[in-house]
């Protein structure tokens, strides 16, 4: 300590030590705060028909579009931690084989940002109205509403599924599901689980009843050429 | 002249303390930094706001580095007392295999 260099050091040292340890507390402190999320996910209606993964593409494949209700309260997933969370839904339908893992796709996903997140493009403000959200106004601020708290009534996918084999048509036995990713300011991404963690616990409801994916919708009726998920990725919803 | 200056200067960039002033200085930047790192903490989430607990870490932090780098006068208030260059030549004698130095 007896120059001023040697000072600085020093006093840098220390600092990068009080961050991180400031850090892991901060990171540990994610685990004290109960998390209660509930949902209630209602199918409104499936279609099946058929497209193309993009406009010159020759392979034809089977598109569901599935427009589903969603009413949830996932504010307490929202702690001082809590950057934001990457909310997604998904179809999950039985595998081919019986010894692989049931097959998901995502068909729906919103990023809602935390109360402290400066406003972003990339953000879902559930309670901004429709007009606006198509407006290319910059984004306002957030509305003052506790973020996660929000219903959707017969809304459309964001992504039309398909199946690796391209067909998913009269597929049984198929849910949706809510799940997210809580992404913290500081510490481990979080994802939602089956059973309960500490304080934790897992999300109530935001599961539908066990459907089949109806039969090929015939030419020339409904959504025509349908478009894949493609175009849409990275977009609010 | 200039050397003179050159010498104000380097003085001023080494910035040295007497050995008071180094247990001081280490002892301020651990006492500080550790308070201000509670007080980040526990304010961030009283506030349930991340950002405050950076501000106050960063702001504190510089707030400490600028208490305890420059050599402030109260971190030379105990200058070492080098005998003066008179002394050694009365009283003490040193004698080096049996032969007396000056």
């Amino acid at each position: 300590m007896h120059s001023a260099l040697v000072r600085l050091q020093n006093v840098f040292g220390f600092f990068t030590t009080v961050a991180s340890c400031i850090a892991i507390l901060i990171a540990f402190s994610s685990f004290t705060s109960p998390q209660t999320p509930s949902a209630s996910l209602k199918l409104r209606n499936v279609q099946v028909v058929k497209g193309r993964p993009h406009y010159y593409s020759s392979k034809k494949e089977e598109y569901a579009h599935i427009k589903f209700d969603l009413d949830t309260d996932l504010s307490s997933l929202f702690n001082w931690n809590t950057k934001q969370v990457f909310l997604y839904i998904k179809a999950t339908y039985p595998p081919t084989s019986p010894s692989e893992p049931r097959t998901e796709a995502i068909l729906w996903d919103a990023i809602l940002a935390g109360p402290i997140q400066p406003p972003h493009h990339n953000h879902w403000d559930p309670h901004a109205s429709t007009k606006s959200r198509r407006s290319k106004s910059p984004p306002k601020s957030p509305s003052t509403k506790p973020p996660g708290i929000f219903k959707l009534a017969n809304q459309r996918p964001k992504y039309q599924i398909t199946d690796p084999s391209g067909r998913i048509a009269a597929q049984a036995n198929a849910t949706l599901e809510l799940a997210w990713n809580v992404q913290p300011w500081v510490g481990a991404l979080t994802w939602s689980r089956d059973a309960d963690f500490g304080v934790w616990k897992k999300l109530k409801g935001g599961r539908t009843k066990a459907f089949t994916f109806p039969a090929l919708k015939e030419k020339g009726e409904g959504l025509g050429t349908a478009k894949g998920g493609e175009g849409n990725r990275g977009k609010p919803a | 002249m200039a050397d003179e200056v050159v010498e104000k200067v380097r003085e001023l960039l080494e910035g040295q303390i007497d050995f008071e002033g180094q247990r001081l200085a280490e002892l301020m930047q651990y006492a500080f930094l550790t308070t201000v790192g509670a007080i980040a903490f526990i304010y961030g989430y009283v506030t349930q706001n991340v950002y405050n607990s950076a501000y106050i870490g960063l702001g504190g932090t510089a707030l400490t580095m600028l208490l305890v780098v420059p050599p402030w006068p109260f971190f030379n208030k105990h200058p070492v007392r080098w005998l003066s260059p008179h002394i050694g030549a009365s009283p003490i004698s040193i004698s080096v295999d049996g032969k007396k130095m000056s």
